[in-house]
C-alpha cells in the first residue's frame, strides 16, 4: 500500500519530480515499455523556480506536446494526498468540482476508489461546508471540503464562518495554482491567489501551505489535530495543483505520520476545588449550559453534576447538553432561576454576558443585570483558550468570580467529584427539597407550554406549535435525529418534545449566518444514514434559497431526510427590524414587507425540491392536512430518500 | 446707669422680640406645612385618602396597565381570566390593603417596600371616584374587520402571530383575546416598557388601536387541552 507508514523519512525532494520534467525523463525511456518505473534519485527534480530548458517552456507556450513527450503518469503527489486523507479517517469529501484541486479530485475517486473518502456532489461551496458542519455535530469528526481557488474559498467563507463561531471541526483543502508560469490563460489566472488562506484566516483555527508532499503529510495530519484539539474550529491545507499533479515515483515510500489526538484541556485543580466549594455551598446554584456537551459523553456527566446539586440547568441550545423532560431542567423558565441564583456555573457558555442580564433595543439601547446582587458567576470554557481580534463573536465581557479556560465536558468528572467532596450530609435535606421544587416547576412550564400551544391550534396559515406537535407525534417512536436550529419556531421541539439523546438536537448555526439550514441538515443527515436513524429537517424558506441545490445532493446521493418547510413567506427577522425602524419614526408602518417579503409569486418549494429530484408536496395551509403529508413523505424517506413538505406557517 | 434702662434699648429689644416672634410663628407654621406635606405623601389620611396623589401612585406603580386608566378591567373567557375591575371597588380598604399585600390569582404581590399603606390608602380614594365604566364605553366604535386588516398591516402579527398567539422567540405576548383593558392596551401600545417598538399617535390613531382591541377581541379561545391529544404525550 502506498500508504504504508515506514519508518524511515523518505527524503522529500527526491520523492517529487516536476511534472514536465517527469514526463521529459518518461519520454526518454519510453521506449523501451518493460523498463522499471524511473528512480527518482536519478532524475532529480528541479528546484522551484528554476529555468526550464528552452524547448520545454517552448512546448508550455505553444501546448503542443513533443512526440517524445509522454503524457501519462502512473501516480501523483494527489495520490499521496487521498493515502494522508484515508489515514486520517475521513469518509467524504464534499466538493463543488474545480480545476484547481483536479488532480485531487480525480485521485479520490480513481485512486482511493472514491470510499473513505467518498466524493459527494455539492452544488455551492457554501453547500460543502454546510455539510460539514452539520455532520461533524453527529459524526464528532470532521469531513474534507474540496474547494477551487479564489472563487470557492469565497463561496465557502459563510459557511466556514458559522462553523468557526459554532465551535465545529471542518477540514477545508483548497486549490490552487502558485506559480504563476504554470498557470493557463485566462481563467487560472483570475482563480489564483498569491496567500489563498488570507480570505480564510481570520475565522480558520490554522492553515498551511505545504510546498513539498512530505510537508503536506506532516501539516496534513497537523491539521486535523488541531482543528479536533478544543475548542474545535476549521482549518485550510493548501494544496498547489503542481503538488497534486507531479507524477511521483510508483515505489515510492512516502512516509505519514502518526496521529494523536491532543486530551481535551481540563480545569485547574485548584479552580475546580474552589468551583466546588462555591456551587456545595449555594442555596440556589444555577448551571447554564450552551456546548457543554461536546460528544455523547458530556451529557450523562451533566445529569450526574446536577442531580449531585440538585441545581437548575438552563440550556442554551448551542448542543444537546441536557434531556428536556429531566426534572431539573428549568430553560423554560430561565431567566427566574438565574435570577434567583447565588451561585452561576456557565459551562461552555458562548454569550455569559447577555445570558445574565437583559439588553432593550429602544431608541437608547440600555441593559441591566439580571442576576441579584452578589451572585457569583464561574465559568468553564474552552473558548477562552483561542482568540482573534477581527471578528467579534466572542461577544461581550463578563465579570466572572472564577474562570477556567478548559473544555468543560473533560473538567466535568474532577468537578463532580469535588463536588460530592463538599457537600455535606447535613444539607441533604434541603437539596431534596430544592430538586422537589424545581421538579414541580419542570411539570408547571411543560403544562404552560402545551396551554401555549393551544393557542392559534387549528389556525391557518398553521402555528408553528401545530407543526411541532404534528411531528413530533409521528417520529416520537422512531430512531429520530432532529437535524436543524429550532429559534424561527420558537423552539417548540424543546418544550414539547422528549428530546434525550445527543445526536436528537445539534444546535444552530454559531454565527447567525443564513443559509446555514438546509446544508447542515443534509450534512447530518448524512452521519445518521449508516445509523439508520431518521433524520428531520425543520426548515426555512428565506435560509433554503440561499443555496437550494443542497437538495439536490441529497437527492443524488440518496441522504434520508425529511424536510418540512416552516414557509413564513418573508425573511422575518428583517420583517421585524424595519418595523421596528418605521415605529421608531412614525411612518410607513405598514412597509415593513417591502424588501423583505419572498411572496407574489410566492416560491413553491414542493415544485422546487420536484426539480430537484425529491419526493414532495404541498404548500399545505389547512392543519388538518398535515398529519396525512408527513406521513406519506415520511414513508419516503424511510425507504432511504430525501422528501419535502412546504407547509405555510405562521411567523414564528 | 445701665444700659439696659436706655430707652433706646428698650425699643431695640422690643423690635427684636417682635420679629423672633414673628420668625417663630413662621417656623411653625412652615413645620406644619412641611409635616402636613409629608404626610400627604406618606399618608393622606387613615380612612380618606387622596384621590389626586392615588392617581399618581396608580399609574406609577403601574396598576394602570392590567386594569386599564379607568379601573375597568376586562372580563375573561376561557383559559383566559381575565383582569377584575376594580372602579369603585365593592372592598373595604383594610380587604383592598389585604388583596394587594396578597393577591389571588396572576396579580403580582406590592410589598410594603413598594408602596406604602398610606399610598394604598390614595389609590383606593381614588377608585371610590370613578365610575364603574365597561371597556366597551372606553371604546371608540370600531370595526372588527378592519381592526384584522390594521393587526396585519401594521405588522402586529409579526411578533404577536396571526391570532395574537404569541412567540417566545420574538417576545411578542399573547394578546387573543386580550388580557388587559382597552386603555391600558392603547396606553402599553404608546409606551412600550419591553422590546415592542412604540406605536404613536401619528402612527397609529385610537381609532385604529380599538378596532384592532376588538380584533383581539373577538379571537375565540383556543380548544381546551385535554382535548388535543397531540399535546398530550
Amino acid at each position: 500500500m502506498s500508504c504504508e507508514k515506514v519508518q524511515t523519512m523518505a527524503k522529500p525532494r527526491n520523492n517529487e519530480i516536476n511534472r514536465r520534467a517527469f514526463l521529459k525523463n518518461a519520454a526518454a525511456g519510453a521506449a523501451v515499455l518493460a523498463a522499471p518505473p524511473i528512480a527518482p534519485a536519478k532524475h532529480p527534480a528541479p528546484e522551484r523556480g528554476a529555468t526550464l530548458p528552452p524547448a520545454m517552456s517552448s512546448e508550455a507556450e505553444v501546448g503542443a506536446p513533443s512526440p517524445a513527450e509522454v503524457l501519462t503518469a502512473d501516480r501523483t503527489g494527489s495520490d499521496f494526498m487521498v493515502d494522508v486523507i484515508k489515514t486520517l479517517g475521513i469518509e467524504y469529501i464534499c466538493s463543488n468540482p474545480g480545476s484547481s484541486f483536479r488532480g485531487l479530485h480525480e485521485s479520490v475517486i480513481n485512486y482511493g476508489g472514491n470510499k473513505n473518502p467518498e466524493f459527494i456532489t455539492c452544488l455551492h461551496e457554501e453547500s460543502s461546508v454546510g455539510m460539514a458542519h452539520g455532520y461533524a455535530k453527529i459524526a464528532g469528526k470532521p469531513l474534507g471540503v474540496f474547494a477551487h481557488g479564489t472563487v470557492g474559498l469565497q463561496h465557502a467563507a459563510m459557511a466556514v464562518y458559522n462553523a468557526y463561531c459554532d465551535f465545529v471541526p471542518v477540514y477545508i483543502i483548497g486549490g490552487n495554482i502558485i506559480d504563476g508560469t504554470k498557470r493557463m490563460p485566462p481563467v487560472e489566472w483570475s482563480h489564483s491567489v498569491q496567500d489563498a488562506a488570507a480570505m480564510l484566516r481570520d475565522y480558520t483555527k490554522w492553515d498551511e501551505l505545504p510546498t513539498s508532499l512530505p510537508q503536506f503529510a506532516e501539516s496534513a495530519v497537523r491539521a486535523y489535530k488541531i482543528s479536533m484539539t478544543p475548542p474545535m474550529m476549521p482549518v485550510l491545507l493548501i494544496a498547489d495543483a503542481e503538488l497534486q499533479e507531479n507524477p511521483i515515483s510508483p515505489d515510492a515510500k512516502m512516509r505519514i505520520p502518526s496521529l494523536a489526538l491532543a486530551a481535551p484541556p481540563q480545569g485547574d485543580s485548584g479552580a475546580v476545588a474552589e468551583a466546588a466549594r462555591m456551587l456545595a455551598a449555594a442555596e440556589n446554584p444555577v448551571l447554564i449550559v450552551d456546548r457543554a456537551a461536546r460528544t455523547a459523553a458530556g451529557v450523562p456527566l451533566l445529569v450526574e453534576l446536577a442531580e449531585t446539586l440538585q441545581a437548575a440547568v438552563v440550556d442554551m441550545g448551542g448542543r444537546m447538553n441536557f434531556p428536556t423532560r429531566h426534572p431539573l431542567n428549568q430553560t423554560g423558565r430561565g431567566n427566574e432561576e438565574i435570577a434567583n441564583a447565588d451561585v452561576i456555573l456557565g459551562l461552555e457558555l458562548n454569550d455569559f454576558w447577555g445570558s445574565v442580564n437583559s439588553f432593550r433595543d429602544q431608541m437608547e439601547r440600555t441593559s441591566r443585570p439580571i442576576t441579584k446582587p452578589g451572585a457569583k458567576l464561574i465559568s468553564i470554557s474552552s473558548t477562552g483558550l483561542f482568540f482573534k481580534s477581527n471578528y467579534q463573536n466572542f461577544q461581550r465581557y463578563s465579570e466572572v468570580d472564577l474562570d477556567m479556560a478548559a473544555d468543560a465536558q473533560a473538567t466535568l468528572p474532577s468537578l463532580i467529584e469535588a463536588v460530592k467532596k463538599q457537600l455535606e450530609a447535613s444539607r441533604k435535606s434541603a437539596l431534596q427539597a430544592r430538586g422537589a421544587r424545581l421538579a414541580a416547576a419542570r411539570l408547571q412550564t411543560l403544562l404552560k407550554a402545551r396551554e401555549a400551544a393551544t393557542y392559534a391550534w387549528d389556525a391557518s396559515p398553521i402555528s408553528t406549535a401545530r407543526l411541532c406537535a404534528e411531528l413530533w407525534s409521528q417520529i416520537k417512536d422512531e430512531d429520530w435525529s432532529l437535524v436543524s436550529t429550532v429559534g424561527f419556531v420558537s423552539g417548540w421541539p424543546l418544550k414539547l418534545w422528549n428530546i434525550d439523546k445527543y445526536y436528537q438536537f445539534i444546535g444552530g448555526s454559531g454565527g447567525y449566518g443564513i443559509g446555514y439550514g438546509a446544508p447542515s441538515a443534509v450534512g447530518a443527515a448524512l452521519a445518521n444514514r449508516e445509523h439508520g436513524r431518521l433524520s428531520v429537517n425543520i426548515q426555512c424558506d428565506g435560509d433554503l434559497m440561499y443555496a437550494p441545490g443542497v437538495l439536490w445532493t441529497a437527492a443524488h446521493h440518496r441522504i434520508p431526510l425529511l424536510t418540512v418547510m416552516h414557509n413564513n413567506r418573508a425573511y422575518h427577522q428583517e420583517v421585524m427590524q424595519v418595523q421596528i425602524m418605521a415605529d421608531r419614526h412614525s411612518r410607513g408602518i405598514d412597509r415593513a414587507k417591502i424588501g423583505t417579503a419572498i411572496d407574489n409569486p410566492g416560491i413553491d418549494y414542493a415544485k422546487l425540491a420536484q426539480g430537484l429530484g425529491l419526493y414532495a408536496e404541498g404548500p399545505i395551509s389547512d392543519p388538518k392536512d398535515l398529519a396525512p403529508a408527513l406521513h406519506r413523505a415520511l414513508e419516503v424517506v424511510k425507504r432511504g430518500e430525501p422528501a419535502l413538505v412546504d407547509i405555510h406557517t405562521q411567523p414564528r | 446707669m445701665s444700659e439696659n434702662n436706655n430707652p433706646s434699648n428698650i425699643f431695640r429689644l422690643a423690635v427684636i422680640f417682635f420679629f423672633v416672634v414673628i420668625l417663630a410663628a413662621l417656623v411653625v407654621v412652615r413645620t406644619s406645612e412641611a409635616r402636613i406635606s409629608r404626610g400627604q405623601k406618606q399618608s393622606s389620611g387613615a380612612s380618606t385618602g387622596n384621590p389626586q396623589n392615588g392617581k399618581l401612585v396608580f399609574e406609577n406603580m403601574g396598576c394602570n396597565k392590567c386594569h386599564g386608566s379607568e379601573g375597568e378591567g376586562v372580563s375573561g373567557s376561557g383559559q383566559n381570566t381575565g383582569v377584575p375591575r376594580i372602579a369603585s371597588t365593592s372592598l373595604t380598604l383594610p380587604a383592598f390593603l389585604e388583596l394587594v399585600r396578597k393577591p389571588k390569582g396572576q396579580m403580582p404581590p406590592f410589598g410594603i417596600q413598594r408602596v406604602s399603606d398610606a399610598e394604598l390608602t390614595d389609590v383606593y380614594a381614588l377608585l371610590q371616584t370613578l365610575k364603574p365604566v365597561t371597556a366597551r364605553e372606553t371604546s371608540i366604535p370600531a370595526n372588527m374587520k378592519n381592526g384584522e386588516r390594521l393587526f396585519v398591516s401594521y405588522g402586529c402579527y409579526e411578533c404577536h402571530g396571526y391570532l395574537g398567539q404569541g412567540s417566545s422567540r420574538t417576545g411578542g405576548s399573547r394578546l387573543g383575546p386580550p388580557q388587559i383593558p382597552l386603555s391600558a392596551f392603547v396606553s402599553y401600545v404608546r409606551e412600550p416598557t419591553g422590546q415592542m417598538p412604540p406605536y404613536t399617535a401619528k402612527a397609529a390613531s385610537n381609532e385604529e388601536l380599538a378596532e384592532i382591541y376588538d380584533f383581539l377581541k373577538s379571537i375565540p379561545p383556543p380548544p381546551p387541552l385535554k382535548t388535543i391529544p397531540l399535546l398530550n404525550q
